[in-house]
């Protein structure tokens, strides 16, 4: 089973599209909904975003500490998951 | 987040249609349009209103507001003017609100965001946003580039004067030359040269297509 882990933000239609996909399909994924977060948990998240993808742009996917998927990709999604 | 500071540019009650009345006329100047999806812009103007409400303005509902005032102004929708060169790339926005005129189907767009490499025809502005005669300078991505039409011409070169590095679109044309506003070296608009050596500037393909202006860069990553 491979590890996903979806930075997400509660005002992003893709990222709702992204996990909806995700559910679809029976993919466990553990999330955060950066822009819920406040303070300086809310600053570590956007580093760790921008850190991961190079951006600011969401979702963020990252799939077995490994690869990285900006936005609903599905096809990329669909090819790193083996969906 | 704290946004006190944030100045309100909406009045309270703004609405979907408010929105799409102040951002349609300013994206057909870009050479954009709203997604043919008209369901997906209500979905992603209601998200936009959400933010607008906690922060003060409608911030791209598919970034994260940094904290940082100079980040932040660029992904303010609608944010074209500030990544032409990537969503050049993607036919679109970010968020996929906005596509390019020429796309028939928005929804074949949806999902990716990552910009693409290559080169890139981007849309500056229309036809008439620039009379015979007259320069303009434009942003397209990292590029300072200056427009010049001649009669039913267009060129577009460097905007900066390789003398004193100042803006050529601020300059005046004769004929196929610009003329730089500060010390008055002159560059033909075709091919960027100048009359002294070695100190060219750069040019960039120019095409016209259904009234627009499109300026052609290429896109590093």
């Amino acid at each position: 089973m491979h590890k996903v882990f979806v930075y997400a933000l509660s005002t992003c239609p893709y990222c709702r599209a992204a996990r909806a996909y995700l559910d679809e399909n029976d993919v466990e994924y553990d999330v955060v909904e950066v822009d819920k977060l406040e303070g300086d948990e809310y600053k570590a998240a956007v580093e760790e975003v921008r850190r991961v993808s190079g951006g600011t742009a969401f979702p963020v996917i990252v799939i077995d500490d490994e690869s990285v998927i900006v936005g609903f990709n599905k096809k990329r999604i669909k090819e790193e998951l083996g969906l | 987040m704290s946004d006190a500071t944030a100045r309100r540019r909406f009045a309270p009650g703004t609405t979907i249609e408010d929105l799409k009345a102040y951002m349609g006329p300013f994206v057909d100047r870009l050479g954009y349009k709203f997604n043919t999806e008209s369901s997906f812009v209500d979905d992603v103007l209601a998200s936009e209103l959400e933010i607008l409400e906690k922060t003060g303005d409608v911030y791209c509902p598919c970034r994260v507001r940094t904290g940082d005032p100079k980040e932040d102004v660029r992904i303010i929708c609608p944010c074209i003017s500030f990544h032409r060169d990537e969503f050049a790339a993607i036919k679109k926005c970010w968020c996929g609100l906005f596509i390019l005129k020429e796309v028939e189907d928005g929804s074949e767009l949806f999902g990716v965001i990552e910009a693409l490499s290559g080169d890139v025809e981007v849309p500056v502005f229309r036809v008439e946003d620039l009379p015979p005669g007259q320069v303009r300078h434009v942003k397209v991505g990292k590029n300072d580039i200056a427009v010049a039409r001649v009669g039913d011409e267009f060129f577009a070169l460097s905007n900066v004067c390789r003398h004193a590095f100042a803006p050529l679109a601020d300059g005046f044309m004769d004929g196929y030359h610009v003329m730089c506003p500060w010390h008055g070296w002159r560059y033909d608009v075709r091919d960027g040269t100048t009359d002294h050596p070695d100190v060219d500037v750069r040019t960039y393909p120019v095409t016209v297509r259904d009234g627009e202006v499109f300026v052609t860069v290429r896109i590093k990553r």
